[in-house]
C-alpha cells in the first residue's frame, strides 16, 4: 500500500512541471509588458521609460526563457504570482483569499452528492422495478437534463424570498466570523452544486450494483444462505462502488468548475466568481493562473481518489 | 464478399432499428426531438413575431393571447426567442458534438493504431485537458478569442475530444489484434486505410451514441456560458442567453416566463436526447445484448 501511494506521489510531479511550463509560456505570450505583471499597476504606471528599462535589467526579465522560468517557478512556490492588472492586487493574495470559499463550496457538494446519490443509487437496484426505483430515476433524468443554474434560481426563489428561510447569497453577514454564521449561505449553493452528481451517481451506482448482483459469487453468498441484506451491502454494495469512485474522479473538473456559476448565481465570493470578473475586466492573467490552480487542486484530489479506490479493492494497488 | 457483406450490414442495422423501436422511451425521445426541432425550423409559421425586434412600447408583458409568454424587458416576444433561439442552440449543440467526436475519433485512431509515443503523447495531452474543469477554459478562451457563435464552437470543439478519444483508442486497441487487421496488413492495406476503413466503421457505434449525448452536454454548456454573459454575443438569441437577461432577482420575479420558458424548452430537449441515446446505446452496443 505504501508503495502504491508512493507511486502516485510520484507520478504527480511530471504532471505538475509541464503544467507550469504550459502556464508560464502561455502568460509569456500574452501581450504586453512582462514587467507590467510584476508589480502593482499604479506602480508600473509611474515608471519612466529609463526606469522600465532598468527594471528589467534588474529583476532579470531579460534572461534567457528557460533561467526566467526557474526563477518563475520559485516565485511560485513562495505564492507570487504577480500582479493583477485589473485590481492591482497580488494574484496569490488573491486567490488565497477566494481558494478556501470554492474548496469549501465543493466539499460540502461533493459530500452531499456522494452520500445522497450512493444512497439512492442502492435503493434503486435493490428496489427494482418499484415506486422507489422509479422516483429515484425520475430524480436523476432531470438532474441531468436542467442547467445547474436554473436550480439555483429555483431554489433563490423558494428557501429565500417565498419561505424567508435561508439568505439568498454572500457568504456571511457583515461583521460575523466563525462556521456556524457561515452555514445558511452554504445550504442553498451546496444544494444546488451536488444536484448534477448526485443525478449522475443515482445512475451509475444503480447500473453497477445491478451488474455486481448478476455475478457468480452473490449467487454463492445467497446459496451459502446469508441474509439478503448482507449479501447486498457486504457483498454487492461494496464491489459496486469501485467504478463510481472513477466517476467521482472524473466529475471532479466538473465540480469545481461548475462553480463558476453557482458562485455567480448565489453571489458566493469564490474563485470562479473571481475569475469572472477577470474575464471581463480582460485580465486573462488571472484567469489563467485561477484555471491552473483549480487544475492542480482536480489533480491532487483525484490522486487522492485514486488512493482510497486502492484501499478499498486491493486488485487496483496489486496489479 | 461485397454481397455478403451487404446483408450482414442490412441484418445488424435491422436488428438494431427493431431494438431501437421496442424501446418505448427512445421513441418517446425521437418524437420529442422532431417536434421541437420541427417547431424551431417553422418558427416563421408559428410566430409573427421578430425575435430580435426591440418594442419599448410593450415591455415586459405577462403572457397574454398576442403573447404567448409575454415579452422581455426589451419588449421582444418571448415565444418567438424561444423558437428562434432554439435554431442556434440546436445548431450549436449538433455542430460542436460534430466536431468534437470527429476530432477525438480521429486522435484516438491514431493513439489506439500507432501506439508507442504517438499514443504516449496523445494520452498525456487527453489526460492534461480532462484535468481542467470546462468551465473555466471555457472561460479563458473565450476571454481571449472574444464572443462569437464561430468561436464558441472552436472552443468546444477543441475541449471537447478527450472523452470520444478515450472510447475510440479503447476499442480500436482490442479491434487490432483481431485478425483480420492481420489479413489487411498482409495483404499490403496502408496503414491510412485499415485506421479509418477498416477499424473506425466498427467503433461507429459508440461514436455515434456518445455524439447523441454530447449534444445534450454542449446545449448545456452553451446555457451555462451565456447565462455568465460569456457565450453567444447579445444580439443572438439562443436558450442560455434569454435565461442571460433574468439574472437580476426583481426580474426572475416579475419576468418568471424569461427564465421558465427557456428551461422548459432545453429540460424537453436535454431530456429527449437522453432517451434517444440510451435507446440508441442499447440497440447499437454489442455488450449490452
Amino acid at each position: 500500500m505504501f508503495k502504491y501511494i508512493l507511486r502516485k506521489l510520484l507520478a504527480l510531479i511530471p504532471k505538475l512541471l509541464v503544467m507550469s511550463v504550459i502556464l508560464f509560456f502561455a502568460l509569456e505570450l500574452l501581450p504586453g509588458d512582462a514587467l507590467s505583471r510584476t508589480m502593482p499597476p499604479d506602480q508600473y504606471q509611474a515608471l519612466s521609460e529609463a526606469q522600465k528599462v532598468a527594471a528589467r535589467e534588474a529583476l532579470g526579465l531579460n534572461a534567457p526563457p528557460v533561467i526566467r522560468y526557474f526563477r518563475w517557478l520559485n516565485q511560485i512556490f513562495h505564492g507570487d504570482f504577480g500582479y493583477s492588472a485589473s485590481t492591482g492586487q497580488n494574484i496569490g493574495t488573491m486567490l488565497a483569499g477566494r481558494l478556501p470559499y470554492t474548496i469549501e463550496l465543493s466539499f460540502y457538494g461533493l459530500l452531499l452528492a456522494t452520500a445522497v446519490g450512493l444512497l439512492l443509487g442502492f435503493l434503486s437496484a435493490v428496489m427494482k422495478n418499484t415506486i422507489v426505483d422509479y422516483f429515484c430515476t425520475t430524480i436523476s433524468v432531470f438532474g441531468i437534463s436542467l442547467p445547474e443554474f436554473f436550480f439555483g434560481i429555483v431554489f433563490i426563489i423558494l428557501f429565500s424570498v417565498q419561505l424567508k428561510w435561508l439568505p439568498s447569497g454572500g457568504r456571511m453577514p457583515v461583521g460575523a466570523h466563525g462556521f456556524f454564521s457561515r452555514v445558511p449561505y452554504l445550504v442553498l449553493p451546496v444544494m444546488t452544486m451536488a444536484i448534477s452528481l448526485t443525478a449522475a451517481l443515482v445512475r451509475y451506482t444503480k447500473n453497477s450494483m445491478m451488474d455486481v448482483m448478476g455475478k457468480d459469487y452473490i449467487k454463492t453468498a445467497r446459496s451459502k444462505g446469508l441474509r439478503e441484506t448482507t449479501v447486498s451491502f457486504k457483498h454487492a454494495f461494496r464491489n459496486s462502488l469501485i467504478p463510481t469512485m472513477t466517476l467521482i474522479v472524473m466529475r471532479l473538473p466538473r465540480l469545481v468548475g461548475g462553480s463558476a456559476v453557482i458562485e455567480m448565481v448565489f453571489n458566493y465570493p469564490g474563485i470562479g466568481n473571481m475569475a469572472l470578473t477577470a474575464v471581463n475586466a480582460g485580465d486573462i492573467p488571472v484567469v489563467m493562473i485561477t484555471t491552473m490552480t483549480t487544475g492542480v487542486m482536480v489533480l491532487l484530489s483525484s490522486t487522492l481518489v485514486d488512493i482510497v479506490t486502492a484501499m478499498l479493492d486491493p486488485r487496483i494497488r496489486l496489479g | 464478399m461485397t454481397i455478403r457483406k451487404k446483408t450482414r450490414n442490412t441484418s445488424l442495422a435491422k436488428r438494431s432499428w427493431q431494438k431501437f423501436i421496442q424501446n418505448r422511451m427512445a421513441i418517446l425521445g425521437l418524437i420529442g426531438l422532431v417536434l421541437i426541432i420541427a417547431a424551431c425550423l417553422a418558427a416563421p409559421l408559428l410566430t409573427n413575431y421578430d425575435p430580435t425586434l426591440i418594442d419599448p412600447s410593450i415591455r415586459g408583458l405577462s403572457p397574454s393571447r398576442e403573447h404567448l409568454l409575454g415579452t422581455d424587458r426589451l419588449g421582444r416576444d418571448i415565444f418567438a426567442r424561444i423558437l428562434y433561439g432554439g435554431r442556434w442552440s440546436i445548431m450549436i449543440g449538433v455542430i460542436a458534438a460534430m466536431g468534437a467526436n470527429l476530432l477525438g475519433a480521429a486522435l484516438g485512431c491514431i493513439a489506439g493504431y500507432y501506439g508507442g509515443k504517438v499514443d504516449s503523447v496523445l494520452v498525456s495531452i487527453q489526460e492534461m485537458l480532462s484535468i481542467f474543469p470546462g468551465t473555466l477554459i471555457n472561460m479563458l478562451c473565450i476571454g481571449f478569442m472574444g464572443k462569437s457563435v464561430r468561436n464558441l464552437l472552436l472552443i468546444f470543439t477543441f475541449t471537447g475530444w478527450p472523452g470520444v478519444m478515450r472510447i475510440v483508442r479503447g476499442r480500436i486497441l482490442s479491434l487490432k489484434q483481431e485478425p483480420y487487421v492481420e489479413s489487411c496488413r498482409a495483404n499490403g492495406i496502408g496503414g491510412m486505410s485499415i485506421m479509418f476503413h477498416h477499424l473506425l466503421p466498427n467503433t461507429l457505434g459508440p461514436i455515434i451514441v456518445n455524439s447523441t449525448m454530447n449534444v445534450a452536454g454542449y446545449i448545456l454548456s452553451e446555457a451555462a456560458l451565456s447565462y455568465l454573459g460569456l457565450g453567444v454575443p447579445d444580439n443572438v438569441p439562443t436558450w442560455g442567453n434569454i435565461i442571460n437577461a433574468a439574472k437580476r432577482l426583481d426580474i426572475v420575479q416579475t419576468l418568471p416566463m424569461l427564465w421558465l420558458a427557456p428551461a422548459a424548452a432545453i429540460c424537453l430537449f436535454v431530456l429527449s436526447i437522453n432517451f434517444f441515446g440510451d435507446g440508441l446505446r442499447d440497440a447499437l452496443d454489442p455488450s449490452s445484448k
